[in-house]
């Protein structure tokens, strides 16, 4: 086979991952937390033989997420928090700490603030956060002090601050289900933000730009076949020629 | 082609949030209801090529690697905690909590139950009983002659009889909080049931300890805005939209990739 269809299969196999990518990203686009991802595409050479010039190939090199901040959407909830700003909430999962946005927390059986998935939150520090059992109402303040007031009467009471932590390079953060990241080099508590309480993040997702995309990978993808179908007819041209020669 | 998948799993959560919302928008005159909300978290990422990896021998690494998204699943339907208004009913047995905590019934299997809908009636052997008849867990009896009830905002029952001033008391509704309100199992007919995810309920004087007081003569509407819902159903919708518009694109790839031969 020729390499012009070796070079156009490498990017057409990395334009159905793209494709993968904008799906999820669509598929997401309610998911609280969310950060929307790009796919990179990067060349690379392959040799050809000792006589003639090397090929360039385009292929699926990398990836990156948007940090931009999602919209915040006005729930009530006492225990709907969002970071408005840089960093993320540090939760206690089995595989370890992970770092997250979404902020849809709840307490456990032991009153302890845990988020959706029951892993627990932490400070800073990576303490939990334990919510006395007869708190009438919980106050998260902008920097992640949790006062809660115990009835009438009795002064409130400061119980722990949720830890808000960021890492140095946002591109080693590696995706993880449920809404996590996990930081392979550690993380530092993060400046710049403040926590509001009654909000979640709504994804960052752009529908428009996830469209835009969708109907450019889907052209371009449509536009590779065409080179197939032209290598194809002008290999048996050839073919045909030779033989009718 | 995975982009179909995908796409179909976004499909689904859309769908489950308008089911959440329609059930919402359906109990918005139920007493004492709480609408629900659906939260989704994204599916497992497949590593093509994982952030760190060595690209060289002298150690360069992978800065930022190839993860590639599976999809989209719903993670809870909670709870929201909101405060729904109350509403002034003037009837003696129509009681609302004003705050957090439930009232606790007894099942007919003996099981306990719990419900924020406080539209009690006099059973017939006087012990106060919800709208099907199942009595409150307090065991409170109300005298056939008495001709006026009272119920104080911490729970006091009084009766007072024809011809005497002096009202007596009867006994004293608690209210019941959990730890976790958000674990507590839906049973329908506004009742719930404790799980393992609630703890277990403890038993307060109404008004201390972080409980609500009771209100008498008032019944705690629903919590549901409409308003917000209708907003919710259409983003809900555009969301399908958009996810059913990936099917049709990575469809008219995959002919494209058929049409070559």
């Amino acid at each position: 086979m020729s390499n012009a269809i070796y070079a156009m299969l490498g990017r057409q196999q990395g334009l159905m991952q793209e494709m993968q990518v904008v799906a999820n990203n669509l598929a997401n686009s309610s998911t609280t937390g969310y950060k929307s991802d790009r796919a990179l595409f990067g060349e690379f050479l392959v040799a050809t033989g000792s006589q003639s010039s090397s090929l360039s190939m385009g292929g699926l090199a990398g990836h990156s997420f948007a940090m931009a901040q999602g919209a915040l959407k006005i729930t009530g909830g006492e225990m709907d928090l969002a970071i408005q700003g840089d960093g993320f909430f540090l939760v206690n999962t089995e595989q370890g700490q992970r770092l997250t946005r979404a902020g849809h927390f709840q307490l456990s059986t032991d009153g302890q603030l845990v988020d959706m998935n029951g892993s627990a939150v932490l400070s800073s520090g990576g303490t939990p956060i334990n919510i006395p059992q007869n708190a009438s109402e919980i106050r998260v303040a902008a920097d992640g002090t949790v006062t809660i007031s115990a009835g009438d009467g009795l002064p409130p009471q400061e119980v722990g601050q949720i830890g808000v932590v960021t890492v140095d390079e946002e591109a080693t953060l590696v995706r993880d289900s449920n809404s996590y990241f996990s930081a392979p080099d550690g993380h530092r508590p993060a400046e710049n933000n403040e926590i509001v309480q009654g909000a979640l993040e709504q994804s960052n997702v752009s529908p428009v730009l996830e469209v835009a995309r969708m109907i450019e990978v889907q052209r371009a993808y449509e536009a590779g076949q065409a080179l197939f179908e032209r290598e194809d007819q002008r290999v048996s041209q050839i073919i045909s020629a030779i033989r009718n020669g | 082609m995975k982009s179909l998948q995908i796409a179909a799993t976004g499909m689904a959560a859309q769908q489950m949030r308008v089911d959440v919302i329609s059930n919402n928008i359906a109990n918005m005159s139920t007493a004492a209801y709480r609408p629900r909300s659906a939260e989704f978290s994204d599916l497992v990422y497949q590593q093509y090529l994982t952030p760190g990896t060595s690209t060289s021998q002298v150690g360069t690494l992978v800065p930022a690697g190839i993860q590639i998204g599976t999809g989209v699943r719903p993670s809870t339907v909670s709870m929201e905690l909101t405060q729904g208004a109350l509403n002034p009913t003037d009837a003696e047995l129509d009681l609302a909590i004003d705050g957090s905590g439930y009232f606790e019934i007894t099942l007919p299997s003996g099981e306990s139950a719990y419900t924020r809908d406080g539209k009690f009636n006099r059973g017939q052997d006087g012990q106060i009983v919800t709208m099907d008849g199942f009595p409150l867990t307090d065991g409170i009896i109300i005298p056939d002659d008495a001709q006026k009830i009272s119920i104080s905002r911490d729970g006091e029952v009084v009766a007072y009889f024809a011809g005497v001033t002096e009202g007596q008391a009867i006994g004293n509704i608690q209210l019941v909080r959990f730890v976790n309100e958000k674990g507590l199992e839906a049973m329908g007919d506004n009742l719930f049931r404790e799980t393992q995810a609630s703890g277990t309920p403890t038993q307060l004087v109404p008004g201390t300890e972080g409980a609500g007081f009771i209100r008498q003569g008032f019944l705690e509407g629903s919590g549901v805005d409409v308003v917000k819902e209708i907003s919710e159903l259409i983003e809900a919708q555009r969301g399908y939209e958009l996810n059913s518009k990936v099917i049709t694109a990575s469809d008219e790839m995959l002919a494209a990739t058929t049409r070559v031969k």
